[in-house]
């Protein structure tokens, strides 16, 4: 066992893009922790798509042995987090592993949304806040200004910060003889039952559900039982070990250290992120505090475009579930689009995630229809629903009236533009809250949001709005009563329940109306006429038509244009695939996400 | 593989004076006096010497120079041309033997020279009668010029042939409907008629993402159709085919062949060449195979192109198919309950929308033996 005086346990926090993961590389190198002809980029990111698109979507947890300027050998575990908002839960757990943060701030775009948003988690988690200015080496590395932003909008004394550049290497010593020095020792009682805060857990199909942990109280060893207090699980402890980064076994995880522990459970869902281990016997019943349920914020329904791979989708869905408890599903059933799932998210990002792996994991091709939150529908005879699916909304006479989530919303801007915030923010029934100036240079503007209009490509909006300068943050504010309608699309007089949506009530007859020509654009002429409609209840809002193919006919056809002919009569075959025969009418996958895209 | 013989070939000849704005053809805008053509005409010859000496010409019966321009090349290089092809098939009246040419490199002497070497069918790019759209189009001649290059050629040639372009933007329904009316005030044997499809790689392509150029409209496109459809058969001509239309005996036996499932040889950059047997066809062009199929995919195939025609497809041909399709009486049977196609005189034929729509019906046909692309 290591003296806890010997331990440090420290997260990387950061905006997105800020450099965390090319420092956590540094660290490992730099340690000798990993041999650099062994080093790939972004180590620590182990799926492909947190390395493609340079987000980390699950949590790591890495230990080096660090020899400080002081001769003395210190065990340092970094706990490396998600770096998105929809992970916020996931990246407070972790932070609550931890004694200390650095805080990454890229030199060039200073503090932005989430550098705040994390900054203050890792502040309300108590920690010990270690200022880093990134990326130096860039020419338009502006330090000065950086540090002035850290003081102004975080409150924290830069005067220390680290200058550094995960790139080159500088400064992520003196990154390291911070962290010893200012980042206090774990506390803890060697001696008292154990107690144990799980950060992570994923399911290997070898060893059953693993778990990162951080050990509060006490010890555990191989062979020990212990219990999961949220879930009332109980295992056999198999294995506890460090990663560095491979995961190596150790005779026990004692108090104030950081590793993995196997359970040999089947279940991820009975190893919650948040939850407190303890002994099966003897253990304590007072959980750690900041254990909280995952819930799906976010709502889609996946179809695949071939009937035939329901069965597949049922299976992947099942092995994605496996590693993601926030991952939930229920079959669904569409007139138009056949047998599906209803999937919810923790939110866009995660949404974005999960399809990508479907298609690219596991070969399927889907159909996402619009993304939509759950709504609760307070009926006149006293029963509440929750709606996941616009398809389930009960008729207008037997709603008395209807909640959606609302969201507080946390924008960081130059002051330039406050003006086109305000507009879009509003128009999305955002209700202004408050605003400060963090410096000259950045203000803060905190709104009230309906969940449903961030979900509409809201934050593209903002980003275009503001020449891409505005940052994003939110957290869930409870849900609040709006007078929302449930809009169909009818195509050849048919409603298409895979086409309706919900919608404020004021704002139907605009919706309806653009996404009626949205629809014309993108449905493909067919050999008939094909009229849209937009509609509540039985009242057509709007109206467009289709109209009916006159010509599909190449006129060349000589010698050499007969073997292109064939090509493009096969690109179109492959064309007609990617669309979903409704009744007769072709549709192109966009046709479902166009709402999204809807602009008044 | 042993194959049957060709009865068809065709030389390309990829040289113009300028390249129109729509053109994707292969061919290259080049000083009429330039070396590399002598050159390419030369391997040309040689090409043709070579399978005539492997007795692959021995059963040719229609011969097509196309290009490109091949009446930019000038006089002397296409007498050695000529010369070379009546030394190696059989080039008599019977044959027919077209050669394309734009109507600014059209002259009195060229056209003697060419009938007298044996060139017997005349296909004119007009393309319009309306000198705004010839600009509109970077054509290299005027309306008047066209005019007189098919008067010149009725000199000797009573099988002429032009090609109007259809469904241009900025083309009104009247300036189309004109240049049809002057072609036949003209008295020319065959009209291709095509509405023009704007390919990548084109100036109009260009012209077109920059916002400078309107796309096709294919109801102005239908429209046009059967502004022409209706005209020419006014006036006599059949349409034998999608985009042809001849006064009876004046269908063009050589393209004929390409939608009919005859061996075709062709020669020069891009030229494509069909060859087959019983049991397999395969498609050649610029030394790569472009299509590769099976006995199943070879009656798909022919039954497509049949479709292109009003001839149809006849019954016997369908007969014969089915034993390798086996849906094809079930597809045919949709297809005429849905208005594609109708059957007549112991034949399968197309039906005005199965002209227009001709995609969604060629599609349904190939996709009986689908191929691995």
């Amino acid at each position: 066992m290591t003296d806890p005086t010997h331990i440090r346990n420290f997260s990387i926090i950061a905006h997105i893009d800020h450099g965390k993961s090319t420092l956590s590389d540094r660290v490992l190198e730099m340690t000798g922790t990993v041999a650099s002809r062994d080093m790939q980029e972004q180590l620590l990111d182990s799926m492909d798509i947190e390395r493609e698109r340079g987000i980390t979507i699950k949590s790591q947890a890495v230990r080096v042995e660090y020899t400080a300027d002081d001769g003395e050998v210190y065990q340092l575990n970094l706990i490396d987090t998600p770096g998105h908002v929809d992970f916020t839960y996931e990246v407070s757990r972790s932070l609550a592993a931890c004694e200390g943060a650095v805080l990454v701030v890229d030199a060039t775009q200073g503090v932005e949304a989430q550098t705040v948003a994390n900054a203050m988690l890792a502040m309300n988690a108590n920690l010990e806040i270690i200022p880093l200015i990134n990326k130096i080496d860039l020419p338009a590395a502006e330090p000065d200004c950086v540090r002035a932003e850290i003081e102004d909008g975080l409150a924290l004394p830069a005067d220390d910060a680290v200058l550094a550049s995960g790139k080159t290497g500088v400064g992520v010593h003196d990154m390291l003889e911070a962290v010893v020095y200012n980042i206090p020792a774990p506390q803890g009682d060697a001696d008292a039952p154990l107690r144990a805060l799980i950060f992570d857990s994923y399911f290997d199909a070898y060893r059953g559900v693993v778990a990162l942990v951080r050990v509060v109280d006490g010890s555990m060893k191989k062979g020990d039982k212990i219990r999961m207090l949220a879930t009332n699980a109980e295992a056999l402890v198999e294995e506890v070990g460090a990663r560095r980064p491979a995961e190596t076994p150790l005779p026990s995880l004692s108090v104030g250290e950081v590793g993995y522990l196997v359970t040999g459970l089947k279940d991820v869902s009975q190893v919650k992120v948040g939850d407190t281990i303890t002994s099966a016997v003897g253990g304590v019943n007072e959980p750690l505090p900041g254990y909280r349920e995952v819930k799906p914020m976010v709502f889609t329904g996946l179809f695949p475009i071939d009937g035939d791979q329901y069965e597949p989708l049922k299976e992947a869905l099942e092995k994605l579930s496996l590693n993601d408890p926030a991952l939930i599903w229920e079959p669904e059933t569409s007139h138009a689009l056949g047998f599906g799932f209803r999937v919810g998210f923790l939110g866009l990002l995660h949404m974005e995630v999960i399809k990508e792996r479907l298609e690219r994991e596991f070969g399927l091709d889907l159909l996402a229809t619009a993304p939509s939150v759950e709504y609760h529908i307070y009926k006149t005879n006293g029963e509440m629903i929750s709606l996941h699916s616009p398809q389930e909304m009960p008729d207008p006479g037997e709603i008395e009236r209807v909640e959606e989530p609302y969201l507080k919303a946390k924008i960081l801007i130059p002051p330039d533009y406050v003006g086109a915030v305000m507009d879009l923010t509003v128009q999305r029934r955002g209700t202004f809250v408050t605003m400060n100036y963090l410096s000259p240079t950045t203000v803060e503007m905190l709104w009230e949001i309906p969940l449903s209009e961030l979900i509409m490509d809201y934050f593209d909006k903002l980003k275009s709005n503001t020449k891409g300068y505005a940052s994003l943050d939110y957290e869930f504010d409870g849900y609040k009563p709006s007078k929302l309608v449930k809009l169909d699309i009818l195509l050849s007089g048919k409603p298409i329940d895979a086409l309706s949506f919900i919608v404020h009530r004021d704002k139907a007859y605009d919706r309806g109306r653009v996404l009626c020509d949205k629809l014309k654009e993108i449905i493909p002429r067919q050999m008939f006429e094909v009229p849209i409609q937009a509609a509540i209840g039985g009242r057509v809002l709007a109206r467009q038509t289709v109209k009916a193919k006159r010509k599909d006919v190449l006129a060349k056809c000589y010698g050499g244009d007969i073997s292109r002919k064939r090509k493009l009569l096969e690109k179109q075959k492959a064309g007609k695939k990617r669309m979903k025969s409704i009744g007769n009418v072709e549709v192109p996958q966009e046709a479902f996400m166009a709402i999204l895209k809807v602009d008044e | 593989m042993p194959h049957e013989p060709y009865r068809a070939l065709y030389l390309h000849i990829p040289f113009c004076v300028k390249r129109c704005n729509y053109c994707d053809f292969a061919t290259q805008a080049i000083e009429a006096d330039s070396p590399v053509i002598d050159e390419y005409i030369e391997q040309l010859v040689l090409q043709i010497r070579q399978k005539a000496k492997e007795g692959e010409l021995g059963h040719i019966e229609t011969i097509y120079l196309g290009g490109g321009t091949p009446s930019y090349i000038g006089l002397s290089r296409l007498s050695m041309l000529l010369y070379t092809l009546s030394l190696s098939l059989r080039l008599e009246p019977d044959v027919e033997c077209s050669m394309e040419a734009n109507p600014e490199s059209v002259n009195e002497h060229l056209i003697r020279d060419i009938w007298a070497l044996g060139v017997n069918r005349l296909s004119l790019g007009v393309q319009s009668f309306d000198d705004d759209i010839l600009a509109l189009l970077g054509r290299a001649h005027s309306a008047q010029d066209a005019e007189r290059a098919i008067i010149c050629a009725q000199e000797r040639f009573d099988n002429i042939s032009i090609d109007l372009m259809a469904g241009i933007p900025g083309q009104s329904d009247e300036s189309f409907k004109s240049s049809v009316e002057r072609a036949l005030d003209l008295g020319v044997s065959h009209i291709s008629i095509y509405p023009l499809t704007i390919e990548q790689n084109t100036p109009f392509y260009q012209q077109l993402i920059r916002g400078k150029l309107a796309d096709t409209d294919d109801d102005v496109q239908a429209h046009h159709m059967q502004i022409a459809e209706r005209l020419l058969q006014e006036h006599g001509f059949e349409r034998y085919e999608v985009a042809s239309y001849a006064k009876p005996g004046y269908a063009c036996k050589h393209n004929c062949a390409y939608w009919t499932g005859v061996p075709y040889l062709g020669l020069g950059v891009s030229a494509a060449t069909m060859t087959q047997n019983d049991s397999r066809r395969m498609r050649i062009q610029d030394g790569q195979v472009t299509d590769d199929l099976n006995r199943a995919q070879m009656f798909a195939e022919d039954i497509m192109l049949g479709m292109r025609m009003s001839a149809g497809v006849s019954d016997g041909l369908v007969e014969q198919a089915a034993r390798e399709l086996p849906k094809l009486t079930e597809t045919l049977t949709s297809l005429v309950r849905r208005g594609f196609i109708e059957h007549s005189n112991s034949a399968w034929k197309p039906t005005e929308m199965g002209w227009l729509c001709g995609n969604e019906l060629y599609g349904e046909i190939l996709d009986l033996a689908p191929g691995d692309f």
